[in-house]
């Protein structure tokens, strides 16, 4: 009797348990997607990303003088923070601005980490390979050389006074002009979280 | 009827209190404006009968950018000031007021052009606060544009 009074509230815990779980569904970030203090989410990258583009945008830095369409190296944005925060959600959606923009073109032969596409190079090594007609095989002194470099560093400042936590991202890029070492367009964006946990610590 | 007396006189100075806590923005402009603006008409479709009295659409002007692209700055005023308003969101939690906005960029054709800028953005009023907005087409073949605002969930 006890050994079967034991079964069934084991049974009822494992389904209330069982109930509280969530199936995997598609959310909206911008009202439903996670905010942390620790980390940059989702809304963040969007909210930063949608700035940033009005401001180079705005700025006219992408429009040259002779009229030619500039082109742009993506260059490191460094995360200084303690979280893993993934920069390339917020430079690639800066190239995609900057190529919709129509004032400017990014190049993959060279970048920050090295070149983001190696088929520049690599094409070129076939210049040597009998299997290749050689008439197809991209010339040397035929890729075009970066005019301006985008880079960037995200640092943060965490506070913390009682049971409330605050913690402040400010996102630094910078678009420099390859020719003069200037910067020719540069902003900072700051966001910033707070949570207080109640007296558990959660 | 001591005792209603004071029942009344604590509910009294509990709204006081929760009117007094609210910081509301105090603005001050020159009388005669220098500027010559290029306003924009505006339509506007609400659905939101909250949103739309709790924000007014002071202007909305549109300007070019040095790269040739449309710009434009919609000036919003956070109406929640007042007794009734500031102690319905001092009681509900909902002081400052936080609403998300959006601009969607048309072509000349009326086609919608896709922007990594067209996110939903987070914007935070205090009570009678006055905000600029802007926002920058993606390209000089943007002709019009859509501005979009909703209560954030956390202003409800």
């Amino acid at each position: 009797m006890r050994h079967s009074t034991l079964l069934m509230t084991a049974a009822l815990s494992a389904a209330l348990l069982c109930g509280c779980s969530t199936p995997a569904r598609r959310i909206d970030p911008t009202t439903q997607g996670l905010t942390t203090v620790r980390d940059v989410n989702t809304r963040d990258w969007n909210d930063v990303a949608a700035r940033a583009v009005n401001s180079l945008i705005a700025s006219g830095a992408l429009v040259r003088p002779d009229g030619r369409k500039a082109i742009v190296m993506i260059n490191q944005v460094k995360n200084r923070t303690g979280s893993r925060a993934r920069t390339q959600i917020l430079t690639n959606k800066l190239r995609q601005a900057m190529l919709a923009s129509g004032k400017a073109l990014t190049t993959t032969a060279v970048g920050g980490r090295g070149p983001e596409d190696n088929a520049t190079r690599q094409v070129r090594e076939l210049e040597n390979d009998d299997l290749f007609n050689q008439a197809t095989v991209q010339k040397r002194g035929t890729v075009i050389s970066p005019d301006l470099s985008l880079s960037g560093e995200i640092i943060n400042q965490s506070t913390r006074a009682g049971r409330t936590t605050e913690n402040t991202f400010y996102f630094h890029v910078v678009l420099t002009d390859l020719a003069t070492g200037l910067a020719t367009w540069e902003d900072n964006f700051e966001i910033t979280k707070q949570e207080t946990v109640n007296i558990f610590g959660y | 009827m001591k005792r209603h007396f004071l029942t009344t006189a604590a509910a009294l100075l509990l709204a006081l209190g929760a009117v007094g806590c609210q910081d509301t923005v105090n603005t001050v402009e020159n009388r005669d404006p220098a500027m010559t603006p290029d306003s924009v008409d505006t339509r506007a479709f609400s659905t939101d009968s909250f949103c739309r009295d709790r924000l007014a659409l002071i202007s909305m002007r549109r300007s070019t950018t040095p790269g040739g692209v449309m710009m434009v700055q919609a000036q919003i005023r956070s109406e929640r000031y007042g007794f009734w308003s500031e102690l319905w969101s001092g009681m509900t939690g909902t002081n400052p007021y936080h609403v998300l906005y959006r601009f969607d960029w048309l072509d000349g054709s009326g086609m919608a052009v896709s922007t990594a800028a067209n996110a939903w953005q987070p914007l935070i009023f205090a009570p009678g606060e006055v905000k600029f907005i802007q926002g920058v087409a993606p390209n000089a073949r943007c002709r019009d544009f859509v501005l979009s605002v909703r209560e954030a969930p956390s202003a409800r």
